[in-house]
């Protein structure tokens, strides 16, 4: 993938398939032409794209370009800086591996130069995303994945791996039992990028199951080859880190990310264990395959404990219950504090990765109550709304003066939109990438905020 | 039900005195005057018991002496008001229904929050206890009246006087929703709504030939499997026109509700286990027909129509099949992928038929409609869809102010996608994922916005119809829920 800047085509470049963004109002630029948002036409070596939602024009045209298209053209002349550059990114969201776009524009290029900066730092962010999402169990396990992440040291984060032994030592005990069933131990990876204002970071936490079979409560044969993504909130929170780094934010930004297997052996954990998380509370496990909440709660302790934080944005794939709420077009927004819901809704708005607030009652929490330890993990019984249940577990870990908190369900979003363009390619994963790079933006890089 | 009676303070000479207090209390007036009389024990018996007056905080003193035979405190909370009124009296309940006779001591308590607490404690007796035929005397309450002690007795009655209407209101639609399927199929619970005729209300009944020659395809395609004939019923409630106030052509509010009798799930019929809970699948309509009665008990100056959909679903010969193409009243066609997604059929075609017929200011369907709303939920709150940001505000608002809470749920072009039909017009099912959703989203197609914007928000109450254990004021059964959020929702935006 790469985007580069133009004001000039050469004859071999002016030769190459194009993408001409077509506003509302102007004449059409062939015949004929129905204005229609959202869709695009290929016509005389042309993708022509109308807006005003230049990002879904770009994602639009990129689809009708002819199959094996390995570099365009973006005929940026009519547009804004922040316009074209959205079509570029809407464009190379879409683009397979490799693409290369070029934005032909006449001036202004200042404005563009950044734009065009952030957009390859979201870009870079969101393949990282996709790739960790992607890859197979077997390729992906704790240790690997932390492997992968040690090389976003060379761009100025931190990073700090805790393995097995450490875990044990400093007592994180739920993600030693969820990930104790499988040969390959867990890892506790922290993320953190500096910054340059002096403020307490914001902590994202993100599910990192590299593989879940449910563990004992075994998931059903059909479909499991699908629990690869498990570990798509903490990839969205790599790709993240990786964005925010590459456009140089300012703001201080840390990330705790649980990684574990979730498997099936003589050593795994079982329904009806108690175990000591990290915060000291206990928790009485009653289905092995509610593990993402026990990995992050230890997660969300350590974070705490370990920033004192602002605030703590944790995501996952935590629950078919979400699904079953909100479909595949909005994940759940869970949490404590109005303003940072507020703008992580307007984010999400803003990025196109949608959510919905869904609420955490009295009644969730007492649907949690155990006879024999602090808290249940989930409860039993059909129809329980356990997405409402994991978000109030979580909340028990936020210490005891609880920073403000989101928790994001993105269990529905892993799989590709069922709305995407006609045509378009396939995009498996990167969701929460660019919706935590514009929280970020949003509302952690303003250094005279109150 | 008891009586309830306002009275000026003066200590009963027996029975059960009920204390209300507020955190930090110090005993005064009548609980004074008790203390005083019992030498002391009230006061003593409180301190050793741990009673702080917190919310949901109760006790019980038995014989404390001066011939009370109990003494029952019940905690406000910090500062006395409407819901910690409401859940007093609530909590009351169950600890003097034993006696015959009890008085509260409220006369510190302002007149609006004395007739409050009665109101909780009223809302709490409910019992649904016709057919226990082997139920003794002993086991039944004693409590056939309940005296409040007011500061204000005549305001005191005043206040509560709209609030009896409303647990009328609620008594009906938890008696309804409680009537075992047997005993309540469409025809019943329509001859039922006529009851509403003593109150003033219009009451209209269509039956299977009225509704056939309309159109209601839908509707009718759901009921044809049954050996019990639909019913469409409309009541009128012309509160503002006759009142005084309206011109009779003020456009009504219009509430409209689901009322499947029984839901075997038809052909694609439903698991053993549990289904019995489907005499409850008509909380909605249910809840229509409490909240005509609530509005024209209290003879509230609102024109408001409620319409009901009743059918029984169930699988025979006759039954609609799926995979069969039905036309509903709107000409919209629809292929019914499963027969259990029946709800939305009906309220398609009534809700049409609403807007057709009454132009309304705004309408409101409630329904059982989902399990789905249930695993995005829980129990606390009903799914509130609406096409309008203000109507769905107010909505929410009155379900804070009763306890009957709402939680928005989206809409959006994207879920509406999943009905899409290779043959008809649309699905009647969307899948399970955002299963609510896809349910709103079907109805909403029944939103006739030709003429322009028509306010509407529909409820998902399939999670809050039916308490599984006692609350403050609803005890475990039927909640009728919606039948107060209804009323409050008028009572606070449109009479006068």
């Amino acid at each position: 993938m790469r985007l580069r800047l133009r004001t000039h085509l050469g004859p071999k470049a002016a030769a190459r398939p194009r993408l001409l963004p077509w506003r509302a109002g102007d004449p059409a630029p062939l015949p004929d032409m129905p204005f229609t948002p959202g869709t695009a036409r290929w016509r005389e070596g042309m993708a022509i794209a109308p807006g005003p939602d230049w990002e879904k024009a770009g994602a639009a045209g990129m689809a009708v370009l002819p199959e094996g298209t390995r570099r365009a053209v973006l005929d940026a002349r009519v547009l804004r800086p922040r316009e074209a550059v959205a079509m570029a990114l809407g464009a190379l969201l879409r683009a397979p591996p490799g693409f290369r776009l070029d934005i032909w524009h006449d001036g202004e290029a200042a404005a563009l130069v950044l734009l065009c900066r952030d957009a390859r730092a979201v870009l870079k962010g969101v393949a990282l995303a996709r790739c960790l999402t992607a890859a197979p169990g077997n390729a992906l396990t704790p240790k690997t994945f932390a492997k992968r992440l040690r090389r976003l040291e060379k761009l100025g984060i931190a990073v700090h791996v805790l393995g097995r032994r450490q875990l044990r030592a400093a007592g994180f005990g739920a993600l030693l039992a969820v990930g104790e069933g499988s040969v390959n131990p867990p890892r506790l990876v922290v993320l953190r990028w500096r910054g340059r204002i002096a403020v307490p970071p914001l902590v994202l936490v993100g599910k990192g199951i590299t593989f879940d079979t449910g563990g004992l409560c075994l998931k059903p044969a059909e479909g499991m080859e699908a629990m690869r993504t498990d570990m798509a909130g903490a990839a969205a929170c790599a790709g993240a880190m990786l964005a925010l780094a590459l456009r140089d934010s300012p703001a201080p930004v840390a990330a705790v990310l649980p990684l574990a297997e979730n498997a099936i052996g003589g050593t795994a954990y079982r329904p009806g264990d108690v175990i000591t998380t990290l915060s000291g509370q206990t928790v009485e496990v009653v289905d092995t395959d509610a593990e993402g909440r026990l990995v992050l709660a230890d997660a969300l302790t350590y974070a705490v404990r370990a920033f004192r934080p602002e605030a703590v944005v944790d995501i996952a794939t935590l629950t078919g219950a979400v699904i079953t709420a909100l479909g595949h077009h909005r994940a759940g927004l869970f949490g404590n504090d109005p303003p940072l819901a507020a703008a992580l809704c307007a984010a999400g708005e803003a990025v196109g990765e949608c959510l919905w607030p869904l609420p955490i009652g009295e009644g969730h929490r007492r649907d949690l109550e155990s006879e024999m330890a602090d808290i249940r993990q989930c409860a039993t019984g059909r129809h329980q709304p356990d997405a409402c249940h994991a978000a109030a577990f979580l909340r028990e870990f936020l210490g005891e003066t609880p920073p403000a908190w989101a928790h994001l369900d993105m269990a529905g979003m892993v799989d590709e939109p069922a709305d995407r363009p006609p045509g378009a390619a396939p995009i498996p994963g990167g969701f929460g990438v660019r919706l935590l790079d514009a929280l970020v933006a949003s509302r952690f890089e303003d250094p005279h905020r109150t | 039900m008891p009586d309830i009676l306002f009275v000026k303070p003066t200590l009963p000479r027996a029975g059960a005195l009920v204390l209300p207090l507020a955190e930090g209390f110090t005993l005064s007036g009548l609980a004074k005057e008790a203390d005083e009389a019992t030498g002391g024990a009230i006061a003593r018996g409180l301190e050793a018991a741990g009673f702080k007056g917190k919310k949901g905080q109760s006790c019980t003193l038995w014989a404390p002496g001066g011939h009370l035979s109990r003494v029952v405190a019940v905690g406000l909370g910090a500062v006395p008001d409407e819901r910690g009124a409401e859940a007093a009296g609530g909590a009351a309940w169950p600890l003097i229904s034993g006696e015959p006779e009890a008085m509260v001591a409220a006369e510190g308590l302002n007149a609006a929050l004395a007739a409050t607490l009665a109101f909780g404690a009223r809302l709490r007796s409910y019992r649904f206890d016709k057919y226990r035929t082997k139920e003794s005397a002993e086991d039944k309450p004693k409590l056939v009246r309940l005296t409040v002690a007011s500061a204000e007795p005549e305001a005191a009655r005043a206040a509560h006087a709209p609030l009896s209407a409303v647990a009328d209101g609620v008594f009906l639609a938890r008696d309804l929703v409680s009537e075992p399927p047997n005993v309540l199929f469409p025809e019943e619970m329509a001859e039922r709504c006529r009851k509403l005729e003593k109150l003033g209300v219009e009451v209209e009944i269509l039956g299977p030939k009225e509704l056939k020659e309309l159109g209601f395809g839908a509707l009718l395609g759901v009921a044809q499997g049954s050996a019990r004939e639909p019913r469409v019923v409309v009541m009128q409630w012309k509160g503002a026109s006759k009142g005084g106030k309206g011109d009779g052509k003020a456009a009504p509010v219009a509430f409209i509700g689901k009322g499947v009798t029984f839901d075997t799930g038809g052909i694609s019929i439903k698991p053993a286990a549990g289904m019995e809970d489907m005499k409850f699948d008509m909380a909605g309509a249910g809840a229509v027909i409490g909240a005509m009665a609530a509005l024209a008990g209290r003879k509230a100056k609102v024109d408001a129509v409620g319409l009901v959909g009743l059918v029984e679903n169930m699988p025979s010969g006759t039954a609609q099949r799926p995979g069969d193409v039905v036309k509903s009243l709107s000409g919209q066609t629809v292929e019914v992928i499963n027969t259990d997604a029946e709800g939305r059929l009906v309220l398609a075609d009534v809700l049409w038929y609403a807007r057709e017929r009454f132009k309304p200011r705004f309408m409101v369907d409630l329904a059982t409609l989902t399990g789905a709303i249930i695993i995005a939920l829980g129990h606390e709150h009903a799914g509130l869809f609406s096409n309008d940001d203000d109507l769905a505000q107010k909505l929410a608002a009155a379900g804070t102010a009763v306890g009957e809470g709402l939680w928005r749920m989206p809409l959006g072009e994207a879920y509406d996608k999943a009905l899409k039909s290779d043959i008809a017009d649309m699905k009647n099912v969307g899948g399970r994922p955002g299963g609510s959703v896809t349910a709103a989203q079907f109805i909403q197609r029944f939103i006739d916005t030709r003429e322009g914007p028509m306010p509407w928000a529909h409820l998902d109450i399939a999670g809050t119809a039916w308490a599984t254990k006692d609350s403050a004021t609803v005890p475990k059964g039927a909640t009728a829920f919606g039948v107060r959020l209804l009323d409050r929702l008028v009572a606070e935006h449109y009479e006068g």
